[in-house]
């Protein structure tokens, strides 16, 4: 009994959470089904099982502590990289993000045109008292009032309506007048009104006061899965890209729908003169960029360490804290201020080296540029490692080293260096692999430009390829193609893996680590 | 080094040999220190500087005074101090989720052996190459699906960013506090299960406490990664649109960017007192920041 007590504030929080989590699974999977994004709900639904199943259990101790973690990892870090896989397949972009259905609806939607010969149309805006909903009255004859929300429309009884002396609409029963000044701030409502009034024909909000008789220009065969232009006559066919296309191949509907394109995306990195020469500029600049930065850090951080490891050198935990400064400086705020101290007409650089250099619009200053600052981000973790690694020498060795007569270069290439890079060889690799994505270091400071020309303007001199997907991803002008930017970041994906595992592989660290 | 061992057993240096054995060595730190301190410098400079533009500046300003600060205080398109509070909370709550996943998973992953162990192990170590800004157009169309439905995990949601940073709990932190936790002998682990002691009780009142400051060093160091992120932040949380969204390093880089001339003297003083708390944490805890580094985590 006592034992029960002990324990119960424990059991409590326990039941708490868990009761919290199935409350949140069963509010969420039905929107979730309902909004049909089966995958979330399944995930859901599964997790939420697991965590039970693991909770309540009595044996599964070790679950206990790292299911949780593992299915946020599976949910956040492993299904988003399987996704932009699968996304590398789509022709995911903008004009293509709907589904098909949804996109012949937006189609259809969007073809409304005022009929031929229509006049606008008397209307006033009201509320349905017993829905609440907006709702349009119109006099599509005079005198023959039609209420129109956006479920539809429905002619409103002659008893039910009142007009005043010169005509206009005074009152009409289980409605209630809304003022245009109200109307104003329920435009997105009213606009969305479209209801059939008539065959083939709609009614929709011309302004505030008005109203017009609209008619289709496209009209969908779902048998035939054709789109006609019912004006002109054009036949539309779906071709293999997601796109309702003319005949004669000129003219393409706006939006497409998604559609898998099979190897599309990598073909056009491949092939596509517009992606190809950027793309292997680019990719070559992101290995010789990431070389570099990792070179000259470490041998910047490996003579620092050198030099100041000397037992006599006073200071020494005062210069250390010092020089570590960049690494302690919030990394985005520091490269923006490197950005205006390299700004071309009048920054602090130019000034102090008395110059006009165009830092950031030449491509080999802006490289040069992005190696600069890097080299001062990077030095400071560099020194730090280097100085643990050669606190860590052993004594034994440099004593033999000495009484054998070696002088200090000779020790330092023979002994030293290969010592050191023996144990530091796993944080190179990383920060090789780290760099090699160091996305902020170039878009922060030379958002990736200057320009390549023959790219259309979207891939530049010093971009590396993370913030090469970005831009195609997200800031490229005509429209962001997340399909084609998932095909990159998949290359990225790539290219990270088979460095690394060769990498480790040859220096031996994953057995020793697991 | 022969000589230098020499050297060193005699208690005074004549000028000449300090200059070849010391001396050099305090003007390379003289030179790196001031490589270092560079832009720092600079920014000081240009935050008290009034006239605020990029191309008048010098070193120390002729006319000083507060003037950028009041005007990034007061900007309501920059709205600095949201973005401080914004970046502060989710930070904090990040470093403490973090620590909560990673902490719990790396004493399972020390203490117990079970089916699968070996496989977790070698996840986390294999994602820990793909960081999760590689997926971040899939994260984005992720999250533009999901927030139709729950609206907490829409695009321009905190929650939702936080949540995304805690699937990478699993990485570097658990790693490294795995690492600490090895160090505690399991005998201790046995002899209070001897005594009665439950693997809740052994984790919180036996492991944890005796490992303690690492923990607390994660916490601080996930925090200040975190302060510093930018491409899941700037996706994210920028796609609403609302600037009082953002946090400090996405904020900021859209205050400035391609406003160099106009808003430098602003830009400085902000980023200033954005920078200080960060460096003074971070240099209060070099000694334990060394450790987490030699334990195999890059910064990011």
């Amino acid at each position: 009994m006592k034992k029960y007590f002990e324990a119960s504030p424990w059991i409590l929080l326990k039941i708490f959470l868990l009761g919290g989590l199935n409350a949140f699974a069963l509010w969420a999977i039905p929107i979730l089904v309902m909004n049909k994004t089966w995958i979330f709900a399944v995930y859901i639904g599964v997790s939420t099982l697991i965590i039970d199943y693991v909770f309540l259990s009595k044996k599964r101790i070790a679950a206990k502590y790292i299911v949780p973690g593992v299915l946020l990892l599976v949910a956040f870090q492993i299904y988003p990289a399987l996704f932009t896989g699968y996304v590398a397949f789509t022709n995911y972009s903008t004009g293509h993000i709907l589904n098909k259905d949804l996109a012949i609806d937006v189609l259809l939607s969007n073809s409304y045109q005022s009929a031929p010969d229509a006049q606008p149309l008397a209307a006033q805006i009201a509320r349905d008292k017993a829905t609440g909903e907006v709702t349009l009255l119109v006099q599509r004859v005079p005198g023959e009032v039609t209420a129109a929300t956006k479920k539809g429309s429905r002619l409103i009884p002659q008893s039910e309506v009142k007009f005043d002396e010169n005509g206009s609409l005074n009152r009409v029963e289980g409605f209630e007048f809304i003022s245009e000044d109200e109307g104003y701030t329920l435009l997105e409502d009213l606009s969305a009104i479209l209801a059939p009034l008539g065959q083939n024909q709609f009614v929709r909000l011309l302004d505030l006061t008005s109203a017009e008789i609209v008619v289709p220009a496209l009209s969908y065969d779902s048998k035939k899965d054709v789109m006609t232009n019912t004006g002109t006559g054009i036949v539309y066919r779906p071709n293999e890209f997601g796109s309702f296309v003319s005949e004669d191949g000129t003219e393409e509907l706006e939006p497409g729908w998604q559609t898998r394109v099979g190897w599309y995306n990598f073909e056009r990195v491949i092939e596509d003169p517009r992606y190809r020469a950027p793309m292997v500029q680019v990719l070559t600049w992101t290995f010789i960029y990431a070389f570099l930065v990792v070179i000259t850090t470490f041998f910047a951080g490996l003579l620092l360490a050198l030099t100041f490891n000397h037992p006599k050198l006073k200071a020494r935990k005062i210069y250390r804290s010092l020089i570590i400064i960049p690494y302690a400086m919030p990394s985005v705020l520091a490269i923006l201020t490197w950005a205006g101290m390299f700004n071309e007409e009048n920054g602090i650089i130019n000034r102090m080296i008395g110059t006009q250099l165009p830092w950031l619009s030449d491509p080999t200053l802006a490289k040069a540029a992005v190696l600069i600052v890097q080299l001062w981000a990077g030095t400071p973790y560099m020194f730090l490692i280097s100085t643990g690694a050669i606190q860590a020498l052993p004594s034994e060795v440099m004593e033999a080293a000495q009484v054998d007569g070696a002088s200090t270069t000779r020790t330092f290439w023979s002994i030293k260096l290969p010592l050191v890079l023996y144990s530091l060889t796993p944080l190179l690799i990383a920060s090789y692999a780290y760099n090699f994505s160091n996305f902020g270091a170039i878009y922060l400071l030379t958002g990736g430009g200057p320009q390549i020309i023959e790219s259309g303007g979207i891939a530049g001199h010093t971009d590396i390829l993370i913030s090469y997907t970005y831009k195609l991803a997200f800031t490229a002008g005509k429209g962001n193609d997340y399909g084609l930017a998932s095909a990159v970041s998949f290359l990225n994906f790539i290219i990270i893996a088979v460095l690394s595992t060769y990498a480790f592989r040859k220096s031996k660290t994953v057995e020793s680590m697991t | 080094m022969t000589t230098e061992v020499l050297e060193l057993k005699r208690h005074k240096m004549s000028v000449g040999k300090w200059a070849r054995v010391l001396g050099w060595r305090h003007i390379v730190a003289f030179l790196t220190i001031a490589f270092a301190l560079f832009p720092l410098v600079w920014m000081t400079s240009a935050s008290f500087d009034q006239l605020g533009l990029v191309s008048a500046q010098k070193l120390i300003p002729t006319n000083a005074g507060l003037d950028n600060y009041r005007k990034i205080f007061s900007n309501p398109d920059a709205p600095y101090f949201t973005w401080y509070r914004n970046s502060l909370l989710i930070s904090v709550l990040n470093a403490f989720l973090q620590m909560c996943i990673g902490a719990v998973a790396a004493y399972a992953l020390s203490r117990f052996r079970f089916k699968g162990r070996k496989t977790t192990l070698m996840t986390i170590l294999v994602v820990q190459m793909f960081p999760q800004l590689l997926a971040v157009t899939a994260l984005f169309l992720m999250l533009a699906d999901l927030g139709k439905s729950l609206p907490f995990m829409a695009l321009g949601s905190p929650i939702a960013l936080i949540v995304i940073f805690a699937g990478g709990a699993l990485g570097v932190n658990a790693w490294i506090l795995k690492g600490f936790f090895d160090t505690v002998p399991m005998e201790i682990d046995e002899s209070a299960k001897v005594d009665g002691a439950s693997h809740v009780q052994i984790f919180f009142r036996i492991i944890l406490p005796l490992v303690v400051p690492s923990p607390a060093v994660i916490v601080l160091l996930s925090f200040i990664g975190t302060m510093n992120e930018f491409v899941l932040s700037s996706v994210i949380l920028g796609a609403s649109g609302d600037p009082n969204d953002l946090t400090l390093a996405v904020g900021m880089q859209r205050f400035i960017d391609g406003q160099y001339n106009q808003q430098w003297g602003p830009f400085a003083a902000g980023a200033l007192l954005a920078s200080f708390p960060v460096m003074i944490l971070f240099l209060y805890l070099q000694k334990y920041v060394v450790t987490g580094l030699t334990a195999g985590s890059t910064k990011g």
